[in-house]
């Protein structure tokens, strides 16, 4: 009842976390993926592209790519436009612009892993495994499973105007070619100085630095266990080491057609009925990569 | 002033539940896009599970009452299990899900009606405008998202996962018997074919024309909306094919192609280049029990 009364008086005077129930602006540009994909990386590489002289840190990036599960719904609104925003949000109508960043789910459930460690969701003898089981039933997330958030915006937005799609590996790979296709999509002519630039400003080593000292000043860090980074490896294959084999058979089973349209390798052979097979094949058709 | 408000409704509870109001796990959602067959569904769910009662405009949102029209509160008083009406594109915490789509060739025209049904637009406004509208999305409940946001979100995340029944519009009108055969078992329950057949009888379009006429200004649905224009309308499939100019049916299939291919709607025109299909969640769409066998094959 208090509780209620409180939250009542807070959205009377617009000072909640909007989080989904954002006011959306037709001019709005929404920075999407599902939790532990590469987001706070893109975040920061899209803010120094397009706001170098801002000098991007943890201090300030909420006012640059503002997170609305961060800000208040006042705050959101008086920002100014066009505004680029940080989502995990699962598939919205509303959101016409969108950059949606992927991650092999494998590398996503390990990273989660540690997140929900270094923020004391789960302590440290929680059993991986018992972990992977829940992220697949999309039990340790508010935004869906992965797959359900990624099919979502997939099957309603791909090919169609105002979405791009990025992997998070191909950003690891290649970061200037992603962020070029990011700066097309965006309307800023960047020439090569420019995105080299924003791509050294966004390394992990420069994060990691910014972390030490800054962890205290940016709400996705503050009061979380500080013997655990949130800049991770920030590598690509990590669950080849990390995550139990048997966790990775439950995960290919559950999501193989998605993995492989993603162009994912799966590591064991998960049992299809050929009818739904020969479905599939017909969905799946060509690759992304 | 209008903030305040909204916050006092809020509060108490009154404000329309739509997407936010309390989920409990043990709810059932019958879903579709508006003009689907969902009252249909809603009242065979009605009548299978209150063989003893009766279903009718007056009753059915204490049945299975409408998330879109009810209170958070309402819905809160309502005994569990409860099963719920839902226009929603995919929500997360939907965990049991009947999800009903029809050809949106037909849909279009149904909602065309509706819209004038409820004075969104007037008589005047040209059938080829509305389509556009339908087909970008530019409607007064655009909410839902577009026929193909709100059926590919559900099918693509849910589709042959166990907790999740896709029923064809068109089916069900074919053999009503063997669906609603699927939707008791998926509903967990186990009437004999008779109460099945009166559950179907009740439910027919000629008993809820009777019902619209005498019940109209009782449901929230229908009331205050004009009379002229009845909310049953034919409960056919395949008006579209005389009512529905070909520049329109290309309209919709060179937006919708492969998403309607996939689901079995045979495309009339031919897209110069249909977008590609999106990869599904898991394997298979939950297709298999409703498609002809011979569909994989077609796609190719």
């Amino acid at each position: 009842m208090i509780r209620r009364l409180i939250a009542g008086t807070k959205r009377a005077f617009g000072l909640q976390r909007p989080g989904r129930n954002l006011a959306v602006f037709p001019d709005d540009t929404f920075l999407v993926s599902y939790p532990k994909s590469g987001n706070t990386w893109t975040r920061f590489l899209i803010a120094n592209l397009v706001y170098p002289e801002k000098k991007p840190d943890f201090s300030n990036i909420n006012e640059l790519i503002p997170d609305p599960e961060a800000l208040s719904k006042r705050h959101l609104a008086s920002m100014p436009r066009p505004r680029v925003l940080k989502s995990h949000q699962y598939f919205d109508p509303r959101y016409r612009q969108i950059i949606y960043v992927v991650r092999d789910p494998r590398d996503v459930a390990l990273s989660q892993y540690h997140f929900h460690r270094k923020r004391r969701v789960i302590d440290d003898r929680y059993p991986i495994e018992q972990f992977a089981t829940r992220f697949i039933a999309g039990e340790t997330s508010e935004y869906g499973s992965w797959a359900e958030n990624v099919a979502g915006w997939l099957a309603t937005r791909y090919r169609s105007e105002g979405f791009l799609l990025l992997r998070y590996e191909d950003m690891i790979a290649d970061t200037p070619a992603e962020l070029a296709k990011v700066a097309a999509f965006l309307h800023i002519s960047a020439d090569a100085s420019r995105i080299a630039h924003a791509v050294a400003q966004s390394s992990a080593q420069k994060m990691r630095e910014l972390e030490s000292t800054q962890t205290d000043l940016w709400s996705s860090t503050k009061d979380t266990r500080p013997d655990v980074p949130f800049v991770r490896s920030a590598r690509a294959g990590g669950w080849k080491s990390g995550l139990p084999e048997a966790s990775v058979r439950e995960l290919e089973r559950a999501w193989s057609p998605l993995m492989k349209w993603l162009g994912y390798e799966l590591a064991s052979s998960p049992a299809q009925d050929a009818g739904s097979a020969q479905l599939q094949e017909s969905l799946l058709g060509e690759r992304i990569s | 002033m209008y903030r305040l408000r909204e916050s006092l409704k809020r509060f108490l509870g009154r404000d329309i539940a739509g997407r936010d109001f309390a989920i409990y796990p043990d709810d059932t959602f019958i879903v579709s896009y508006p003009r689907s067959g969902n009252t249909w569904t809603r009242f065979l769910v009605a009548n299978l599970l209150h063989p003893r009662e009766d279903v009718t405009f007056a009753t059915i949102e204490k049945q299975v009452p409408d998330s879109e029209a009810q209170s958070s509160m309402q819905l809160r008083r309502v005994p569990r299990p409860r099963f719920i009406k839902s226009h929603q594109y995919f929500h997360p915490r939907y965990r049991k899900v009947v999800y009903i789509v029809r050809d949106p060739r037909d849909v279009a025209l149904s909602y065309y009606d509706f819209e004038r049904k409820y004075r969104h637009i007037d008589d005047a406004y040209p059938l080829a405008s509305y389509v556009s509208d339908f087909v970008a999305g530019r409607m007064i409940s655009a909410s839902w998202g577009t026929w193909r946001e709100n059926v590919g979100s559900w099918i693509y995340t849910r589709g042959g996962s166990p907790g999740f029944l896709l029923l064809r519009y068109e089916d069900l009108l074919a053999d009503t018997l063997k669906q609603t055969t699927r939707l008791a078992e998926f509903l967990g329950l186990t009437p004999t074919v008779s109460l099945m057949e009166r559950a179907i009888e009740r439910s027919s379009a000629d008993q809820m024309r009777q019902l619209e006429k005498t019940q109209g200004d009782q449901w929230v649905s229908t009331k205050g909306k004009r009379t002229d224009i009845p909310f049953v309308r034919e409960a056919t499939s395949g008006a579209w094919k005389t009512k529905l100019a070909e520049n329109l049916v290309a309209e919709i299939e060179s937006a919708w192609g492969s998403l309607m291919s996939t689901l079995g709607y045979e495309l009339v025109t031919r897209p110069e280049q249909s977008p590609r299909e999106a990869p599904t969640a898991r394997s298979g769409l939950g297709l298999q029990t409703s498609m002809p066998r011979s569909l994989a094959r077609e796609q190719h």
